[in-house]
């Protein structure tokens, strides 16, 4: 536990205040997002070491959800996927001049919310990590199946697509050695593909060629900035009281969704606008610019985002775009991240999550006083910030493997993501079954060795057929509610 | 009746994605299966691929059940081809020019095409770009550029 202080050392802290700058930025601009903007880095986090690298990362990853807010609250642009239903009433308490009082709400709520979720992933990932060690082929299998398959049911677009996306993630997956036997497969004999597709470079061309790409085809008008003076910062005393039990509700069910696979920050955000809706004194408020719907979804997206680490410090197992990324960060690092993460290397453990603490401090510091400054940076044209994204993908994709093969990778990535886009396929799920393919390929292999090819293995232990069971329902679930809906109109007609 | 545009482009998409899984089927063939007990390199890629042609079965069973889309196109959809050439150019050049000087172009077209109508900006914002990623990624952080 003093491993915790680890966080404290000079490079740590500025690698942190690095990460949660960035982040803050990211979350304001509307495009690349999290995930994008963390592969770009991932060079220069390289060179920083293990603790220092993954501190700025998650900087980067729980920056972008304060950052995100703010844009939301001025110019009802929301930064990112998760700020969406922050515009709806953040916005319109901008337009009755509470724009400072949302903008500070937005961001305490943060603070609660990303605190408590911090306390319950220091408490909760050792004990899951023990947990996880009673955890064979079958059962990683199982999780793993089960957790592409929830996101594949929680993503944008329709769910067959985003099964199709997670399904062709998978077969990518498959280029390069097998896991198992090293057999190289579906390289066309090309080099630089032995290694498989470099997962930087698919993501750099997915979320940052693709997000240029876009910008190209429809340049986005920008809306002026409100000025916000610091003094208009404080909310009155009425608005704090009523924003207590919204955060505190919000923090609550964005910790536990956070630790469901899929877009978690985005759900909870909007889950807790509903939740409020329904239950909230104020409810018939909500909608036109009531404190309720800033202070809870603010709360549940930074808790999600909290509650998203544990499947990926305890498991190994990344279930959002964001924590892939800094699961490959990991590997890269040559840290494995999973039940024997603590063990071996606590320092970067203890140290990550005490910079968790400390970067909730920094973002509040910074988004109170410094929220004109950021919300001015959605404001440059992309004309000027786009094409340097270009080359910083092009760096990151290259620097993975120092592989030119690679700069293809993330080109085709990027064409392959901006035609997604265009035909409502989200980009997502197709970087989850990338990252999660090998991981589903070596359990399913090693349990039906273990099982000598009898496939009852695989729901041998009643773990690994709670969650088989679970997936079975999660897929044709939809299919009988539907079946069951037009059984019930014939019977009324 | 002019035929919808989403089920149109959903219908293409599902078309592409059933070439593709059966592209990969047929590559995957060249992997042995062997047995369950000693599952060989290409169950795997079998499964993975088999369900990907029942997904795009499904998709496009869904396309020709779908509700029109009110949504028109929009946008400039020759820019981004442009773009997207010019991107495959870089990648090419890449190896055999070098990082500076194709990242330059790179970030000169792509300002023109975001609309950036200065040469001479769009210049000087290629030059800072370019200049910028060497010094911190190339000199600073000692990360291999091509």
């Amino acid at each position: 536990m003093s491993d915790l202080f680890v966080a404290l050392t000079p490079a740590n802290l500025l690698a942190c205040f690095a990460g949660v700058v960035l982040g803050t930025i990211v979350g304001v601009l509307p495009g690349l997002g999290p995930a994008g903007a963390m592969a770009l880095v991932l060079p220069l986090t390289i060179k920083l070491g293990p603790t220092a690298g993954l501190i700025m990362l998650a900087g980067i990853y729980y920056g972008s959800m304060y950052g995100g807010s703010t844009t939301s609250i001025l110019v009802n642009v929301p930064g990112e996927a998760a700020s969406v239903v922050t515009t709806i009433d953040g916005y319109r308490l901008a337009r009755k001049g509470r724009a400072g009082a949302a903008l500070a709400i937005a961001a305490i709520a943060s603070f609660v919310a990303g605190t408590f979720s911090v306390v319950a992933l220091q408490l909760a990932a050792p004990f899951v990590a023990r947990l996880a060690l009673a955890f064979g082929p079958a059962e990683y299998f199982a999780f793993a199946l089960l957790g592409v398959t929830l996101l594949a049911n929680l993503t944008g677009g329709t769910r067959a697509k985003s099964l199709a996306m997670v399904v062709t993630g998978i077969m990518l997956s498959t280029v390069g050695m097998d896991p198992l036997g090293g057999t190289v497969r579906f390289t066309f004999d090309v080099a630089g593909a032995q290694a498989g597709l470099s997962f930087i470079a698919v993501t750099a061309g997915l979320f940052g060629v693709a997000e240029v790409l876009a910008t190209i085809a429809a340049p986005a008008d920008f809306a002026p900035v409100a000025h916000v003076a610091f003094r208009a910062l404080y909310p009155s005393r009425e608005e704090l009281r009523r924003s207590v039990a919204p955060m505190l509700r919000g923090t609550v069910l964005g910790f536990l969704v956070g630790l469901v696979p899929g877009p978690a920050a985005t759900i909870a955000s909007f889950v807790s606008y509903g939740v409020e809706k329904r239950v909230s004194r104020y409810r018939h408020e909500i909608g036109t610019g009531a404190i309720e719907g800033v202070a809870g979804p603010e709360a549940a997206n930074n808790a999600a985002a909290g509650g998203g680490m544990i499947p990926l410090l305890a498991l190994g197992l990344p279930f959002t775009p964001s924590t892939a990324v800094l699961l490959s960060g990991m590997l890269l690092m040559s840290v494995t991240p999973g039940p024997f993460l603590l063990r071996d290397h606590p320092q970067v453990f203890w140290g990550v999550i005490g910079s968790f603490y400390i970067g909730n401090v920094m973002l509040l510091l910074l988004n109170l006083p410094l929220v004109g400054i950021f919300a001015r940076v959605a404001t440059i044209p992309p004309r000027y910030l786009m094409p340097g994204v270009l080359v910083l993908c092009a760096v990151a994709a290259y620097s993975d493997n120092n592989n030119p093969f690679d700069v293809w990778v993330m080109v085709a990535a990027g064409i392959v993501g901006y035609a997604m886009r265009g035909l409502g396929y989200d980009p997502a799920p197709l970087v989850l079954g990338l990252v999660l393919g090998p991981v589903l390929e070596r359990s399913l292999l090693q349990a039906l060795t273990i099982g000598r090819g009898d496939l009852r293995e695989l729901w041998s232990s009643a773990p690994a057929a709670i969650m088989l069971v679970a997936t079975a329902v999660v897929l044709l679930a939809p299919a009988g509610r539907a079946g069951l809906r037009r059984w019930t109109r014939g019977r009324a007609s | 009746m002019s035929p919808r545009p989403a089920a149109r482009r959903d219908h293409w998409s599902a078309l592409g994605l059933a070439v593709l899984a059966l592209g990969y089927l047929l590559v995957g063939r060249r992997y042995p299966l062997d047995t369950l007990a000693t599952p060989g390199p290409g169950i795997f890629p079998l499964a993975a691929g088999l369900a990907l042609l029942a997904l795009a079965v499904w998709l496009l069973v869904s396309a020709a059940r779908s509700a029109p889309d009110p949504s028109g196109g929009g946008g400039r959809p020759r820019a981004p081809l442009i773009m997207a050439a010019v991107l495959v150019l870089y990648a090419a050049a890449l190896p055999v020019l070098g990082f500076l000087l194709t990242s330059f172009a790179l970030v000169i077209v792509a300002a023109r095409l975001m609309g950036l109508d200065d040469w001479w900006r769009a210049a000087a914002l290629a030059l800072g770009v370019t200049a910028a990623s060497r010094l911190l990624f190339g000199t600073w952080l000692g990360v291999p550029l091509p």
